[in-house]
């Protein structure tokens, strides 16, 4: 670690991993009650644990990617954080919020809470992955400025390097686009609109460009590759993620009384998406084939590739089976869409914040890297949860498609529920994998901990 | 071994031809590779790639038109079970021989071969 304030990113992580458990600990709850209806019912009913869940992972994701920022911004532009007090302050009120809205949803039937925050007086409540009050919005809002303003001065008075410029046009993307949210129009087909602009443009377009830049960071520090050769990928990646992306978006306005050119544009353009995602595949196992240096970071080296192959499966490949229009026309809104959902989430995002952690935390921690035997137990806890997603996904996806088959392709299809008991096999074991996932979690935190010989330094 | 410009070019366009034959030109891809190894001598870094390329090729075929037929012929074309398995498994099975030439066309542009542990140099 270079620069002291770059150590509140510590904060930010140790924040990032506490709320992940609880994320997951909801979704395996949610496994149960796929099968178990009543499972702690109505304590906590599956559609609070889904809005739990849901909230979780995103709030955790933009706590990874502050952390990231805060780490990553002031040893690229070369000086301290414009204001580290800043940092700390925004983080207690950012945890505060989050953890406010969290207990509000599993304390008071979401109606009430509505009243109590007065969604009255501006509606922006109701919406997957947007349920939050507008007081928690507006709240998201001042937390998004605060850090925009503080790594924004910091590389502006600083070095300007690509990956710090691509870093910070992503992260102020995140925040406009985050605006969207506060419209929330009367008419349904607009509403969608506006709901996909936060949410599909965030994922498919300037959330690529944040993942971009810390991968490219991350692979810079462990292969010793030359920054000019890293900057050419990254430009021509965040273009192909703009291009496609963009009118990609278009893959969401097929059935929902939209025009039907959407069905064109969606398709053609969104076929297109997977194309940033495999180069960044191809970047990454070109960086590591020619790197310089043997890192001791092995971990990291690995959650870095990892990134590089998961995103491309979750989100290139199976965002590509379900992109066409004529396909999606039997699949949307199936089983298919939450495998795809799982593993794009997952492989990106989820990954790209553990490949900054993994790198990062060592260094904050004043070592290299992490000792032997706490490398050993993290690169388990990447294999146990990595091939847990992939059984979850491909569980999903079978579920999916006989869910495809019986309720809208057959001769004479069956009711939903109908359905669903003939899926059951599928949910227990995908419950299943959920659990495994849920230890190779525990395992992961446990590495933070593990004690061992210190690692030797191959530089 | 001889490692001359124009060996070193032909194993890239064939680590690329390997990787478009499994993705945007099936069958295409493969003739070319058969032409480029009739250009190739023994002990050579391009025979070396273009051979992957055809074994890999091969072997993609056996396992994604030959297998997923064989899971066709014997489940039933209107059986649900059938599409389950053969939806997930050729999409992922595809998938991994897809990330395989992703590789080895990156190991060919350092000039080398393939390694045991993917890790090392
Ligand atoms: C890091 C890991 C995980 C990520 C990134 C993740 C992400 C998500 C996302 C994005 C959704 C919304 C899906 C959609 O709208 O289509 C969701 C829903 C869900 N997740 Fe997870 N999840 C993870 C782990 C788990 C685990 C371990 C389980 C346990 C079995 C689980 C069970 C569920 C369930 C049951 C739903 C609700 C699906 C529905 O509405 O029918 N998740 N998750
Ligand atoms: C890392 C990037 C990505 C993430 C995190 C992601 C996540 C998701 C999630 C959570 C949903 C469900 C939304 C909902 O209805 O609740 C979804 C839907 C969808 N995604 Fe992605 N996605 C990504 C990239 C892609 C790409 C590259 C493609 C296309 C090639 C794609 C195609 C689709 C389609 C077509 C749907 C709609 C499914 C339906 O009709 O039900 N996604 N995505
Ligand atoms: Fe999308």
């Amino acid at each position: 670690m270079k620069y002291e304030s770059q150590g509140i990113a510590k904060l930010y992580f140790i924040a990032a991993i506490a709320l992940f458990v609880g994320q997951i600990l909801f979704g395996v709850t949610m496994g149960l009650q796929y099968v178990m209806g009543d499972f702690l019912f109505p304590e906590i009913p599956f559609n609070v644990a889904r809005m739990v869940h849901t909230n979780l992972l995103i709030v955790w994701l933009l706590f990874g990617f502050m952390g990231s920022a805060y780490f990553l911004v002031p040893e690229e532009a070369e000086r301290e954080l414009y204001s580290p007090m800043l940092a700390k302050v925004m983080f207690w009120v950012f945890l505060t919020a989050g953890v406010l809205t969290i207990l509000g949803y599993l304390l008071v039937p979401y109606a009430r809470l509505a009243e109590i925050t007065m969604n009255d007086l501006l509606p922006t409540m109701g919406r997957e992955f947007l349920e939050q009050p507008t007081i928690t919005k507006i709240g998201i809002v001042i937390v998004a400025l605060a850090f925009i303003f503080n790594i924004g001065m910091t590389i502006l008075s600083g070095r300007k390097t690509v990956i710090n410029v691509v870093l910070l046009t992503g992260l102020v993307g995140l925040a406009v686009f985050f605006l969207f949210s506060f419209y929330n129009p009367d008419n349904l087909v607009l509403d969608k609109y506006f709901w996909w602009f936060v949410v599909h443009l965030w994922v498919e377009g300037v959330w690529e460009l944040i993942m971009a830049s810390l991968l490219a960071y991350v692979l810079i520090k462990v292969t010793g590759v030359d920054r000019e050769v890293i900057e050419k990928w990254l430009y021509i990646i965040i273009a192909m993620a703009l291009i496609s992306g963009l009118v990609g978006t278009g893959h969401h306005f097929f059935w929902i009384g939209t025009p039907d050119y959407w069905q064109w544009l969606g398709s053609i353009f969104s076929a297109l998406e997977p194309i940033p995602f495999f180069m960044m595949t191809l970047f990454a196992f070109n960086v590591v084939n020619k790197r310089r240096r043997d890192h001791p970071n092995k971990a990291a080296v690995l959650w870095a590739l990892g990134t590089a192959v998961m995103a491309f499966l979750g989100a290139g490949v199976w965002g590509f089976l379900h992109t066409l229009a004529p396909v999606n026309f039997y699949t949307h809104g199936t089983q298919i869409t939450a495998a795809h959902g799982h593993m794009a989430f997952y492989g990106a995002y989820v990954m790209v914040v553990l490949t900054m952690i993994s790198y990062s935390m060592p260094l904050m921690r004043g070592q290299k890297a992490a000792n032997v035997n706490a490398q050993k137990h993290e690169i388990r806890s990447f294999w146990i949860m990595t091939i847990s997603m992939v059984f979850i996904t491909l569980l999903l996806t079978g579920a999916g498609i006989m869910q495809v088959y019986l309720q809208r392709y057959a001769a004479d299809p069956l009711p939903f529920m109908v359905v669903q008991d003939r899926l059951a096999h599928f949910y227990w074991a995908r419950e299943v994998a959920g659990i495994t996932f849920l230890y190779g979690l525990f395992l992961y935190i446990y590495s933070f901990f593990a004690k061992g010989e210190e690692v030797a330094d191959v530089e | 071994m001889k490692t001359d410009e124009l060996q070193l070019k032909r194993a890239e366009i064939s680590t690329l031809l390997s990787l478009l034959n499994l993705t945007a030109l099936p069958v295409i891809g493969f003739v070319a590779l058969l032409f480029i190894y009739k250009k190739t001598e023994a002990n050579t870094i391009d025979r070396y790639y273009v051979m992957l390329g055809i074994t890999t090729n091969l072997i993609a075929a056996i396992a994604l038109v030959l297998v997923t037929g064989l899971m066709i012929l014997l489940g039933g074309f209107d059986s649900p079970w059938t599409w389950v398995y053969v939806i997930s498994y050729f999409v992922f099975v595809h998938a991994m021989f897809i990330l395989f030439a992703t590789w080895t066309m990156v190991r060919s542009w350092t000039g080398k071969k393939l390694t045991k542990s993917f890790l090392s140099k």
